[in-house]
């Protein structure tokens, strides 16, 4: 699993199966074997290998991409359904690799390329009208981290957003990684707002991010380090 | 940093070298005359009480690293202030500037030394597969948690109040290429040691017998992706490794080169592989046993000319995810599925264990009894291993089951029958401990002998290839999936 959502309207936790080609939705208190509460799975859905999901609470939807494609479904979907829009074609281009949703400025969020330490592309941010869909251009292109670590966040009332790099070769380990900050205001080639924990720092191949704004912390996984780390950054909230 | 703090923090610190160099040097007096660690002979697996020195390691060069105050004292009530009064101008001044900054052209805000307030990590080793040496009386476990190969003495036997047993040999480290390993086998002539790595690194690295330290593999092996389980057949000198990724079973020359083909595989709908995790061999039957969790998905045909997404092409390499079919994917309930090990293609196992009353609960490592015709299955998400008879089939229960509090089985991943000892081991993941019974034990029987690798104060993590987080703002909890 490489990208899932905790909704925290509906109190629900939302996650990719790619192996059986699957969404799956559990209550936020689940523990231990419990059955999910719906199960996006089937031939009409065109899932193909889903490894990162992403809810929208706000408009009640999961996004799934899918390399060429995004799969929109409705929150509710149970069952072997189809997806309500997709954004796919030459002008959306590939390599769509994860997906985060600003409720606040209507707008969807793409990192393209450079996932899974590809050498041979760097991340972009490709930023769409949330409900774009079809064969449609991106309205802004961010230049992101080199090799993208995995799943990436936003913070929507500051269009920030939040990203880790890793090496881009096949080194298990490496200097070059660190947390960082871009802005989402317009395109932008220029480098990240922010760098934390690297490079040469703390990080060795770090993954994903998440946000708790309460207390103003940004947390971040490391594969090689196998371990969970909490930065406090209060002046980014 | 003023120039009383400096002051102060350096006498601090002069007082604190003083004292872990006397706590360093009385601790190798006593390891050397109590317990025998340091000494000329051959290492051992040792025993490390409550409040022993295990092993130090440089921190690495973090940058400038302020001790926090305590507030404990009036010059430390002070030195708190000053430190949150200081923490909030530079917090404020900093906010300032990302303010102030545009989202192009400007100054990246370099805040590569910052170190994180909170660090979740399990510092002890976490078991994941296991394999005895009979020749050299060894037994050797991977962990998945610190990226290690342990080796023990195979009569270590952590006593109650120790925190840990010392391991004889550990490799670790980069040039190793270990990370996330979940198979092992030990070759029974030499002790060469197979170890599998998982979802992270798609290769399997073979290390000497005596190998330690962060050395490079003797030999390698290039696997396709998400290679989980091995088993070797011996007579035929091939090795059987199972793919969790593509659902699928591959069967190379036991001393393949690094780019060889496989020289078999087995995968498609018919195969009834999905999710396979753990593989043993019934030689005298000429069986392969493969545990499956159950998810998977259909593939079709690459097209001609098409190249593997993991690496050059290879015959008998499996089809991958880039040619799996849209939509049709399948949740199906965990399985034992029975093989000729000559099967090679899309072709349906001979037998099939699976169904409620069988208790398989993410079924992992298996392992063959053929003295006795029986297969051991480690039953993670049961905290139990099942016992059948390899001829079973269906829905079956169990011969025996393994299973209760004294017992001490939390996770089990990985297990191997000594045949040469009438002994079953076990590693548990989630406990911080490896297990041996002797074979035919059912119920809630304590172990004959326990390695473990942490305090059984301590709890295990569980962490495994942390990727995505997400928190949970309702609960204030971090969600980590492995």
């Amino acid at each position: 699993m490489h990208g899932f959502s905790y909704d925290d309207i509906h109190d629900e936790i939302v996650l990719p199966q790619q192996f059986g080609q699957a969404i799956l939705t559990f209550a936020g208190g689940a523990d231990g074997e419990v059955a999910p509460i719906r199960k996006i799975q089937g031939s009409k859905t065109r899932l193909e290998a889903p490894d990162r999901v992403t809810s929208d609470p706000v408009n009640n939807e999961i996004y799934a991409p899918e390399g060429d494609r995004i799969l929109v479904y409705d929150r509710m979907a149970n069952g072997d359904v189809a997806p309500i829009r997709s954004l796919e074609g030459p002008d959306v281009g590939r390599g769509l690799d994860a997906v985060a949703i600003d409720p606040v400025n209507n707008l969807l969020i793409v990192a393209a390329g450079g996932g899974g330490g590809r050498a041979d592309t760097e991340t972009r941010f490709l930023v769409w009208d949330r409900t774009a869909s079809g064969n449609v251009k991106p309205k802004m292109s961010i230049k992101g981290p080199r090799s993208m670590g995995g799943p990436f966040t936003i913070y929507p009332p500051r269009k920030l957003i939040f990203a880790t790099n890793r090496p881009a070769d096949d080194s298990l380990a490496g200097g070059v990684s660190y947390l960082g900050v871009w802005s989402y205001e317009k395109s932008s080639e220029a480098a990240p707002l922010w760098t934390i924990g690297g490079p040469n720092g703390i990080f060795q191949m770090p993954r994903g991010v998440a946000l708790d704004v309460k207390n103003k912390s940004i947390i971040a996984s490391d594969k090689r380090l196998n371990s969970v780390l909490t930065f406090r950054v209060p002046e980014l909230f | 940093m003023s120039r009383a703090r400096r002051a102060w923090r350096n006498s601090r610190l002069l007082r604190l070298f003083i004292v872990a160099s006397l706590f360093t040097a009385a601790t190798q007096l006593v390891l050397s005359r109590e317990t025998g660690l340091i000494h000329k002979e051959a290492p051992q697996s040792k025993a490390i009480g409550s409040d022993r020195l295990v092993s130090m390691e440089k921190l690495p060069d973090m940058g400038e690293y302020c001790e926090t105050p305590t507030a404990n004292t009036a010059a430390g009530h002070e030195q708190v202030l000053t430190a949150a009064l200081e923490q909030r101008q530079e917090g404020r001044a900093s906010s300032l500037a990302a303010r102030a900054a545009g989202p192009a052209g400007v100054d990246t805000q370099d805040r590569s030394k910052m170190k994180p307030i909170r660090w979740i990590r399990d510092p002890y080793a976490a078991f994941s597969s296991i394999a005895v040496d009979p020749i050299n009386n060894e037994v050797v476990m991977t962990d998945e948690n610190l990226f290690q190969i342990l080796v023990y003495d195979r009569m270590e036997n952590t006593p109650r109040t120790a925190k840990l047993s010392e391991p004889k040999r550990i490799i670790a480290g980069l040039n190793t290429k270990i990370e996330f390993q979940c198979g092992l086998y030990i070759d029974p002539k030499d002790g060469s040691i197979y170890a599998v790595n998982n979802d992270t690194v798609d290769s399997l690295v073979i290390f000497d017998r005596q190998a330690k330290g962060d050395v490079k593999p003797n030999r390698e092996l290039n696997t396709p992706h998400g290679t989980f389980g091995i088993a070797v057949d011996e007579g035929a000198q091939e090795m059987y490794l199972t793919l969790q990724h593509d659902a699928a079973m591959v069967v190379f020359r036991k001393y393949a080169e690094p780019n060889e083909s496989p020289l078999r595989l087995l995968q498609g709908d018919k195969t009834g592989l999905a999710d396979p995790h753990g593989v043993a061999l019934d030689i005298k039957d000429k069986w392969v046993f493969i545990s499956n969790f159950g998810s998977v998905s259909s593939r079709h045909p690459r097209e001609a000319g098409a190249r593997a997404r993991r690496g050059i092409q290879k015959e008998n390499w499996p089809l991958e995810r880039a040619q799996a079919i849209p939509g049709s994917g399948r949740s199906l309930p965990p399985s034992i599925i029975v093989h000729n090990m000559n099967d090679h293609g899309d072709v349906p196992p001979l037998r099939k264990i699976e169904g409620p009353k069988t208790q398989l609960d993410w079924a992992t490592g298996l392992a063959v009894d053929e003295p006795h015709g029986e297969l051991y299955v480690a039953n993670d998400m049961g905290d139990s291993i099942l016992v059948f008879n390899v001829t079973d089939n269906g829905d079956v229960a169990p011969k025996r089951v393994i299973k209760g509090p004294k017992t001490t089985l939390k996770n089990p991943t990985g297990l191997w029958v000594d045949s040469k000892n009438n002994e079953l081991w076990v590693a548990n993941f989630m406990n911080h401990s490896a297990t041996a019974y002797p074979l035919g034990v059912s119920g809630d029987v304590a172990p004959l002998r326990t390695i473990r690798s942490g305090p059984t104060s301590e709890p295990s993590l569980g962490i495994g290839n942390p990727h995505p987080l997400a928190y949970d703002s309702k609960r204030e909890q971090i969600l980590v999936p492995n």
